[in-house]
This record gives structure tokens, sequence and C-alpha cells, in this order.
């Protein structure tokens, strides 16, 4: 079971890092020589012109159909934040599986918190 | 709003900026593994120090990187059967409530708030870093934690396994609480507080807390980081080279930190660390953010 779990974390990983290599070389090579962008000012209130390209999930699997930069980085980042949840998944199993029902709720009360959290506006 | 103290000041073409952020996400992964403080310690002083990227940029980031020093070098941890899971699981409870507080409070917080919070972190992180490691021998368990079944056993050098108990669960659960919590602000893993919780409240042999610490980090970095993006915190071009530079820089650490003395470089780091965290405090009072 422990070895799952490393293998899990090392395949998340391995495909998150793709993701976004691919996603950076696309950016690389359509804005590379443009001049930086401005990251000195940040407000929750004006988002940069195009945000819902890497803040909504319609708008990331719209950039990756498309083959946008942002929307491949931004399947990657989303595939790395799955990793740790997978882990409490199969940690989750893993409990269920030894008939150890406190600590079944315990792993199943961390999901529902990563996930209530995630779904809820 | 003053930003004179960033050092790469002029204008840079996106090229450069992604190679220079990857070189430096690189060495962010290699220390943050090897002084086990995770790479988000590293990377937000690099963004909004040399870059002067915006601190919400820079948690953002940071969330991008714990999760990748977590799950870069945790692998090797649960394998050798150091961590323990129980512990880990249930304080994880406390980590991603005060994780999601966190992030709801962010909101109402500006740069140079963030920037003293920070600095405060590291200053202590630092202190601790002088502690002596003590593996607590012959501590009596508490009645709760035999409930919890927490107590675990760890190998040793000569290949056995040695049974260690612990104690104040209720208090290593509210430290960890508020490790959660400033994990959601700052979006490092604050490992410093975990490591209070676990090695000096609940007196968990250092070895064990530390890797039981690292497991936690991406579990806690998740439970915010939905949130980050859904509110444009995390940006793709800065996230990218983040989250390929520490990735790599964290592999690289867990595999020299196998054959490496690191004493020297903690001791350091632990100077450097300081240096930053005066910085940041004095900007952040002074309001340079």
């Amino acid at each position: 079971m422990q070895l799952r779990i490393a293998r899990t974390l090392r395949w998340g990983v391995g495909i998150a890092c793709a993701l976004a290599a691919v996603g950076g070389c696309i950016y690389l090579v359509q804005h590379g020589a443009e001049p930086m962008k401005d990251y000195s000012h940040f407000s929750y209130g004006a988002l940069p012109e195009g945000f819902e390209n890497y803040t909504t999930l319609r708008g990331i699997l719209r950039g990756v159909s498309g083959f946008t930069a942002y929307g491949w980085i931004q399947l990657g980042v989303l595939a790395l934040l799955l990793t740790p949840v997978l882990r409490v998944l199969l940690s989750l199993v893993d409990f269920l599986r030894q008939r150890d029902w406190l600590y079944a709720a315990i792993t199943a009360a961390v999901l529902a918190v990563i996930i209530l959290n995630s779904v809820a506006p | 709003m003053r930003r004179d103290f960033r050092i790469f000041a002029t204008a840079m073409t996106v090229l450069s900026f992604t190679l220079i952020l990857l070189l430096g996400a690189y060495c962010a992964g290699l220390l943050g593994s090897l002084t086990g403080l995770g790479g988000g310690v590293v990377v937000i002083p690099l963004l909004t120090l040399l870059f002067g990227v915006d601190f919400h940029y820079a948690v953002g980031a940071a969330l991008v990187s714990s999760i990748a020093t977590s799950s870069g070098s945790g692998s090797a941890y649960v394998r050798e059967g150091i961590t323990n899971v129980r512990l880990g699981m249930f304080l994880e409870i406390a980590t991603t409530i005060g994780a999601v507080t966190g992030a709801f409070v962010a909101v109402w917080l500006n740069s140079s708030v963030i920037a003293v919070l920070f600095g405060l972190v590291l200053l202590l992180t630092a202190a601790m870093q002088q502690r002596r490691k003590s593996d607590h021998d012959g501590v009596v368990g508490s009645e709760t934690a035999r409930r919890l079944r927490l107590f675990g056993t760890w190998p040793q050098r000569d290949g056995t396994l040695k049974p260690y108990e612990l104690r104040n669960v209720g208090g290593g659960f509210g430290v960890m609480y508020v490790a959660g919590i400033l994990s959601g602000i700052l979006g490092i893993g604050s490992g410093v507080l975990k490591v209070i919780a676990m090695d000096g409240l609940m007196k968990v042999p250092f070895k064990v807390s530390t890797t039981t610490s690292n497991f936690m980090m991406g579990v806690t970095a998740c439970a915010s980081a939905v949130v980050y993006v859904q509110r444009g915190n995390i940006e793709p071009g800065i996230a990218c080279p983040v989250l390929i530079g520490v990735l790599f820089g964290a592999l690289t650490g867990a595999r020299l930190l196998k054959r490496l003395d690191v004493r020297l470089l903690r001791q350091v780091f632990c100077v450097v660390i300081v240096l930053v965290a005066i910085n940041m405090i004095y900007n952040g009072i002074k309001g340079n953010f």
C-alpha cells in the first residue's frame, strides 16, 4: 500500500510537470520575445483581461482543446493539486480494507473539507 | 508605491523572466528539501524582493511549490516507514480546516500585513532551527492518544523498530489549526509550527515529526489552493517555471540528502532567513509592498 502511494505521487507529479512543460513551450514560442508582464499589482476586484481562461475549469479546458499556453499550464497545476487528494483517497481505501473504521472516518473528513472547499463558491 | 528595493527592475522579456525564475525555483526546491523548510520559503522572497511581484501572486506560487516539494520528496519517506500516517491524517483535520479559514481571511489582508506575517514566521523558523533535536525517550503517552491509536514505531540505525508514545493531543491539534491558517494565508508549509506541535507539545521523535510534517504539507496546501486558482492568484506565467523548477530541485535535494552532511548549509541558511525576515518586516511596516 505504501508503495502504491509512493508510485501515485511520482506519477501525479510527473504528469503535472509534463503538462506544464507543454504549456510553457507554447507560452515561450508565442510570447517569449514580448516584454515581461506587470505583476507588481494585484487586486481581487480587477483581474487582468482574460482571467477566466485560467481561473475557471471551463476556461482552462477550452484553453487545452485550443492549445493555448495558459490552458495547458493550468491543467498541469490542477494535476499537481489532485496528487495529494489522490493520496488521501488511497489512504481511505487502505483504512477501509483494514477495517479501521475510526481512521476511515477521519480520512473521509479530511477529504470532505478539501472537496467542499473546492466546489463551494 | 515605491519598489526601489527590487533588483531586476528594468524591462525584461518574457523569455528571460521565465528562465531566471526557472533557475531560481530550482534552487528554491533544492534548498527547501535539503533544509526541510519547503520551497515556498525561498520562492516568496525571490518573487517579491527580486522581481517586484505582488505578494498575492507570490502566495499562489508558494502554494504550488509547497505541493511540489511535498509530493516530490515525500514519497521516499513514506516508503521507509518513518512517517506516522495515522498521526498525519488525524492532524490534517485541523490543518485543512485552518487552511480554509486562512484562505478566507487572506482576502482582507493587504500585501504589507502579509509581508510582516511572513517575516515573523521566518524569524520563528530560524529560532527553532537552533533547538536541540530530541528523540524524547521514555515518554508516557496520554489516554486520548492511546484511544486514537497514535503510538508508532520508527526504524533505528541498526534496523530494529523502536516504539514511541505521545501526549497532549489537544494542544497539538490547536497549534496545527494555527499552522493551517498561516499556510492558507502565506502559501508556505509553515513546517515550523507543525514541528512545534509534534516535537514540542506531543513529544514525537524529531525525525518522525519532520517527515510527518512534510507528508501533511501537500494536503494542507491543497485545501486552500483551489480557492486561490479561482481568485486568480495562481498566474500561469509564474506558476509554470515555479512548478517545474521546484519539482526538479526537490528531487535533486532528496537524492543529495542521503549522502550529504547539511549541518553547515542549515546554519548558513538560518542567517539568510533572518536577513530576509528583517527585510520583509521593515518594508512591510513602511508599506513598501
